[in-house]
């Protein structure tokens, strides 16, 4: 139907129209495109950009954010982020699970990717469902669920496990600091696994399907054909699932908020969590008073070093990317 | 042939072993929320209830107000869809469709807060909520949800708009179809795809949010959503585990319908973010 009229309507069209109808006829296309986009706009500076310009006026005051800042104290919230351990520490701990989730999950996606590649394995599509479907439950659930499981029957673990011979003594698995961080990250590996799956089957439907019929025709084995064909042609999306990869471990906050609140004492404290206890009070050990001006410091400081160290990722990771690729790169 | 064979079979045997055992935690839930205090117990690691109760349910439903949770996060969940969707379409269209003075600045802002680390700046949009009046209602978790959600969808839907071929545009146009109805009548419909993608998205990612809706009721439980009442609930009484487990389910079951029977657009929105 449309494209009939088209056709038909091209005619009339031909004819230049006076230009002062047409100078109204932009200018109605500006005003409404201004119109459209507005609502976005203003959601966009509102609600992201201002308040990254107004956190960092919060830094210079002490507030405890009733009323409006007034108490002016210079640099000291960021001398006092700076020297504060528990902050480093924290930091240290969002390191730690980003160094032990990212690699482990890529690792396990990139594999069980090229099982369900293969075209003639059927219900395909089923599988990556079930892996997948932790995705989609709220870190919150998975959290309480964990808990439920750890508190109640963590000694029938402890047994199995003891039997087993892979340890000898019981364990209070979140209650110990040397193992509560390690539960986190094994919750946290299986929570989003299924993106970086689901972003390397994306990647491996990509590489034309004549390059691995001409390796199988030049007689290239399996393994060769992993290493000379698979591997290159993933590196331009290999890096992007990285860098998501990593930003995303870096932004954990419900599940250690939710399992530990960032105990005990402190051993599985994220920065987010050390940033909300801050900014909210604390639910920890120590009880901490609201301290709006300390917490809009912290998140400044980490920001900046999130910032750069995306920047130096990106840049680290694309070169590498350029000098050792063969196959298409961006 | 019958080697290729056992080796498909076995392969099959693994990935639905596994996929099974994957899932445990969620089918020990499930199980746990049939059974009765005394079950849980001795049952231990066996989800499977020996015989079913569904009393749970109706006392997570009833006295732990999970219904209340429950509609707090189908209005929020809903609320947040609608406005990032009017928002990014309406957005993404002018972005990929027409041309006008600012355009490039607009552009250039979209993509600068792209690559800008979120979550660090909930107490100046605590503070703005507080100061417009809006931080007792269901209104500023809405908002503040969907305005996190906006630049991923624009970004989308501008893609989207730029595949679409320019004659169909220019056909309504000279039919008489002003900015609206060109908008509204032709490229709307043709976005299908990629409103369900952007929709289902903002879905799952309202509905399972924890962060935004625990700062923003933090005094007001009767805002909480079920993520929130899950977790004051753990806090408050934790020991009706029971209960707590079909407070699980209620969570998780819309949510994981709404994905297994939409999931194609959200793995197909997912794959071309990173292959974009």
């Amino acid at each position: 139907m449309v494209m009939t009229a088209t056709v038909r309507e091209d005619v009339t069209r031909a004819e230049p129209p006076r230009s002062a109808e047409r100078r109204r006829a932009r200018r109605r296309t500006y005003l409404w495109s201004y119109v459209y986009l507005a609502p976005m706009m203003v959601l966009l500076l509102v609600f992201v950009v201002y308040p990254i310009v107004a956190s960092l006026g919060y830094t210079f005051y002490k507030w405890d954010g009733i009323g409006d800042p007034s108490d002016f104290v210079g640099l000291d919230n960021f001398r006092q982020i700076v020297h504060d351990s528990i902050f480093w520490r924290s930091l240290g701990h969002t390191f730690v699970y980003a160094a032990f989730v990212v690699p482990v999950q890529l690792v396990l996606a990139l594999a069980l990717a090229l099982v369900l590649n293969n075209k003639k394995l059927r219900f395909a599509s089923f599988y990556r469902t079930l892996f997948f479907l932790p995705v989609v439950t709220s870190a919150a659930v998975i959290g309480v669920v964990i808990q439920l499981l750890v508190s109640n029957f963590g000694d029938s673990i402890n047994d199995l496990l003891m039997k087993l011979h892979l340890i000898d003594r019981h364990i209070d698995w979140l209650g110990d600091p040397h193992f509560a961080l390690g539960i986190i990250i094994l919750v946290g590996i299986w929570h989003t696994f299924g993106y970086n799956l689901v972003y390397f089957l994306a990647g491996l439907q990509t590489i034309p399907e004549e390059l691995y019929e001409a390796a199988r025709l030049d007689g290239a084995g399996r393994f060769a054909t992993f290493r000379y064909i698979t591997i290159p042609m993933l590196r331009a999306v290999g890096v992007v699932i990285v860098i998501l990869a990593v930003i995303g471990t870096f932004q954990i906050f419900d599940l250690v908020q939710v399992l530990t609140s960032g105990g005990p004492f402190f051993a599985t404290e994220v920065v987010n969590t050390y940033i909300y206890h801050l900014a909210f009070g604390g639910s920890n050990a120590n009880a901490v008073q609201p301290d709006i001006g300390l917490a809009s410091a912290a998140s400044f400081v980490y920001g900046v070093l999130l910032i750069a160290f995306s920047v130096v990722q990106v840049v680290v990771l694309r070169s590498l990317a350029k000098r050792r690729g063969t196959g298409g790169i961006a | 042939m019958t080697r290729r064979r056992m080796v498909t079979a076995m392969t099959h045997v693994a990935l639905l072993v596994s996929g099974l055992a994957w899932l445990y935690p969620l089918f020990w839930a499930l199980g746990s929320s049939l059974k009765s205090d005394d079950d849980f117990f001795t049952d231990g690691l066996n989800p499977m209830p020996s015989h079913f109760l569904w009393a749970n349910y109706l006392n997570a439903w009833q006295e732990a107000s999970f219904s209340r949770y429950f509609m707090n996060t189908i209005l929020i969940t809903l609320g947040t869809v609608v406005i990032t969707l009017v928002v990014t379409s309406c957005a993404g269209y002018v972005l990929a469709r027409t041309r006008f003075p600012g355009r490039g600045f607009c552009l250039g802002l979209v993509s600068a807060t792209l690559f800008l680390p979120h979550g660090y700046t909930i107490i100046p949009v605590f503070d703005l909520m507080q100061r417009l009046h809006l931080l007792n209602s269901l209104w500023s978790v809405i908002i503040v949800q969907a305005s996190g959600g906006v630049v991923f969808g624009t970004f989308l839907f501008m893609g989207y708009f730029m595949a679409v071929d320019r004659e169909l545009e220019d056909a309504a146009q000279v039919d008489g179809a002003n900015f609206h109805q060109t908008f509204a009548r032709i490229m709307l419909p043709l976005s299908g795809p990629m409103l369900a993608t952007v929709g289902l998205f903002t879905a799952i990612t309202a509905w399972n949010s924890f962060f935004i809706p625990l700062v923003f009721t933090l005094g007001r439980p009767e805002l909480r959503t079920l993520a929130i009442g899950m977790y004051a609930f753990i806090g408050e009484n934790s020991t009706e585990w029971t209960l707590l487990c079909a407070g699980t389910v209620i969570t998780l079951a819309p949510i994981i319908l709404l994905f297994v029977l939409l999931q194609r657009f959200f793995v197909n929105g997912l794959a071309g973010a990173v292959k974009q």
